[in-house]
């Protein structure tokens, strides 16, 4: 009806936002930038602003005048009637995901002057600053059920709440995100430039410039000619069914060992940083034992073992099972004394202590953990494949050196080192899905 | 109404004569001297001194986490801990609020919330995750269930944590200086908020702080501490009546307040200045 529109007063807005419930909380910089989409308009007394079922595009502010408020009667406001003054805000049905409609009647009763934002436009600014658009969001919550009387339509403002969020990340998007992430950034053309810098010194230094020391080595050429080789002339190459074998014999082995290790290793370490006794008994064993290399443990292993496979799996997982029961107990100790404190106060018991805080608590350093382990896994295999007989990355190698092909030997490293490069960057992936909470901490942080 | 809840029957505490030795090295240090402090049920508490006086002791003491030396402490009645059982048993009638926040980083603001009657097995699953909901709404919190505590701004957080101790129905909650690491914009809301909750949950609160406004602005009665040792030198009860907002700043007599008490507070700020000097 007889409505005044008015220039842009933004002092003034930023005055009264300073007063309404959803704004006074966010930073002036954001309540410029809301007061930038707004519009003053002035009512003469009797005018209808709006009623329940008209289109809600607006959300409204009381600079001045007096205006009331009823909501309709199927949304089941404990007290639907309400006289707004200056700083009030209504009309938030604009904000509503399900309800495109107003809910209520809105008639000014005394001359009135309002500031009309857009709700799309108000969104979308507060979408463009989530940490703003939370405090924002919640604080409209707030209102809704304490000033409005009905909690029953905070359920529809959660749905823009939830969407201000940088997304849902979640387990394997968090992955993905993470690889998008890597690809936008400069680091996949400098690793690119990194792996060219060292073929090219491998070829140069074997190949042209024949260095001292170097010129012995199998040439790059040579290597991967055997390596693609259909008719391979020490007979490895990617066509030989034997590469293959080779391959999935140290993989098998290296899981079993990686397994075994972790299912004894984790609850080992957990106790470990859990029971102080239980520390006092273990960990100097522990400590002594830890740093024996794998080839001194060879001769033993042998003897202990009468089935070579077990000897093998026994060498491969002794340094994994180091690795990570120490990263475990470092991760129980690690945790936070206030979290135990806090679930005590709760009333967790002991074992739901252990379960619902020890064991997530620990979780970042015990993923720390299986990164190392499965890293040494394949480093204590080479070792390990001497003692078998037969099959196995660490074995061609070894082979491969008393029978002297030494392009062999070249291939069987660099495979080596790739697959250990996959098995590392697995259990990552697995580390991402057990702790989204922590991923999508760091997403958030922008960091990855 | 000048006076916490009437009508409040539970939450009283009452601190007779507690003194806390620490021996650390055969060198016995005083953390708290002869004690005695009585909280109503229903009351807002503030226990002020300056950092390292000695109050976080008291609250330990309390909550379960540490020992006293001599003394007892009763909760409406009931012995927590006296010389004969030096060590409460932390329940969840009594839940601490700490200073840096303890919600577990690696469940989401509603399964934090709910975790304390799940826990304890009180009821079930569908019917805590109700409650839960329900009571996070009633708190501002609509929106933020399925994140987690990183996710959200530390004022969302400290939110969080108050509900997750309201939803155990505590008769005390023992707040440990939470607001310390948020900026002045973000405390004032905070204590709306806080004050919010109050209103709509009636429980003792003890609360432990150095800013002398704060304390006064939310508390029936502060306590300001003597340094180590640490006593209550001045007992001070606000008679502005609750419930109160942040017009109450601007007020004279929360000026007059202020007045009466800054100098005790100061006086103990230099106190542990020079005695912090004279260690460093």
């Amino acid at each position: 009806m007889e409505s005044v529109q008015k220039a842009v007063m933004p002092e003034v807005m930023m005055e009264i936002f300073k007063r309404t419930m959803p704004f006074q909380v966010v930073s002036d910089v954001m309540r410029r930038r809301i007061a930038a989409l707004g519009w003053q308009v002035s009512y003469q007394a009797g005018a209808v602003l709006y009623d329940a079922g008209d289109k809600a595009d607006d959300i409204y502010i009381v600079v001045s005048g007096k205006i009331e408020h009823a909501l309709e009667p199927g949304v089941n406001a404990r007290r639907p009637l309400q006289i707004l003054g200056a700083g009030d805000v209504f009309g938030w049905a604009a904000l509503l995901n399900t309800y495109p409609a107003r809910l209520a009647k809105a008639v000014c009763i005394e001359p009135a002057e309002v500031i009309r934002i857009n709700g799309d436009e108000l969104l979308r600014l507060l979408e463009s600053d989530p940490d703003a658009g939370d405090v924002v969001m919640s604080r409209f919550a707030t209102m809704i059920t304490r000033d409005y009387t009905v909690p029953d339509l905070i359920a529809q403002l959660r749905g823009i709440h939830r969407k201000l969020h940088s997304g849902d990340i979640q387990g394997m998007n968090l992955t993905l995100y993470r690889l998008s992430r890597w690809l936008k950034s400069p680091r996949p053309l400098l690793m690119l430039i990194g792996f060219t810098l060292f073929v090219a010194f491998w070829y140069l230094s074997v190949e042209v410039w024949k260095l001292p020391r170097f010129r012995e080595l199998p040439g790059i050429t040579t290597v991967f000619t055997e390596w693609i080789s259909k008719d391979p002339v020490y007979g490895l190459s990617i066509y030989t069914p034997e590469y293959y074998q080779h391959i999935g014999m140290s993989v098998w082995r290296v899981t079993q060992a990686f397994f075994l290790a972790t299912v004894i290793g984790v609850p080992f370490g957990l106790f470990l940083g859990w029971s102080k006794k239980f520390k006092e008994y273990a960990f100097p064993v522990f400590e002594l034992l830890r740093p024996i290399p794998v080839l001194a443990w060879v001769p033993l292993a042998i003897v202990m073992f009468v089935a070579t496979e077990s000897a093998v799996i026994y060498l491969t997982f002794l340094a994994s099972f180091f690795a990570t029961a120490l990263n475990t107990m470092l991760g129980v100790e690690s945790i936070d004394e206030s979290y135990t404190r806090a679930a005590n106060c709760l009333g967790a018991s002991k074992w739901q202590v252990f379960r619902h805080v020890i064991v997530p608590g620990s979780l970042p350093f015990i993923f720390t953990g299986l990164q190392i382990s499965v890293g040494v896994a394949w480093f204590s295999l080479v070792a390990a494949e001497m003692v078998s007989g037969q099959y196995g990355l660490g074995y061609v190698i070894n082979t491969s050196y008393t029978m002297v092909r030494y392009p062999t030997i070249v291939i069987g490293m660099i495979t080596l080192g790739a697959v250990g490069y996959i098995t590392s960057a697995m259990v990552r992936i697995a580390g991402d899905y057990l702790m989204r909470w922590r991923v999508r901490e760091l997403a958030l942080g922008g960091q990855s | 109404m000048s006076g916490p809840a009437q009508g409040q029957t539970r939450g009283a505490i009452k601190i007779d004569d507690v003194v806390k030795i620490y021996d650390p090295d055969g060198a016995a240090v005083m953390a708290v001297d002869h004690c005695s402090l009585d909280i109503e049920a229903g009351e807002i508490c503030m226990i002020v001194g300056p950092s390292g006086c000695g109050k976080t002791t008291l609250l330990n003491a309390i909550a379960g986490f540490h020992e006293i030396s001599s003394g007892s402490i009763t909760l409406d009645g009931e012995v927590l801990c006296s010389a004969a059982k030096p060590k409460a048993k932390p329940g969840s009638d009594r839940i601490v609020v700490f200073q840096n926040g303890a919600l577990f980083p690696w469940k989401t603001n509603l399964e934090n919330v709910a975790f304390g009657p799940l826990m304890q097995g009180r009821s079930g699953k569908a019917e805590v995750t109700e409650k839960a909901l329900g009571m996070m709404a009633d708190a501002g919190l609509a929106g933020v269930e399925h994140n987690y505590p990183g996710e959200v701004s530390s004022g969302v957080r400290r939110r969080v944590e108050i509900v997750r101790a309201l939803m155990n129905n505590p008769k005390v909650l023992l707040l440990d200086e939470p607001y310390r690491a948020l900026d002045s914009l973000t405390k004032s809301v905070m204590h709306e908020a806080l004050l919010e909750i109050y209103y709509k949950n009636k429980v003792t609160i003890f609360f432990i702080t150095h800013d002398l406004e704060e304390a006064i602005f939310l508390g029936h009665k502060v306590a300001i501490m003597t340094t180590r040792p640490c006593k209550p030198k001045k007992i001070l009860t606000v008679d502005i009546p609750h419930p109160r907002d942040y017009s109450v700043l601007t007020s004279k007599r929360f000026r007059e307040l202020i007045q009466e008490t800054s100098e005790a507070v100061h006086e103990e700020a230099l106190k542990a200045f020079q005695a912090g000097e004279k260690e460093g």
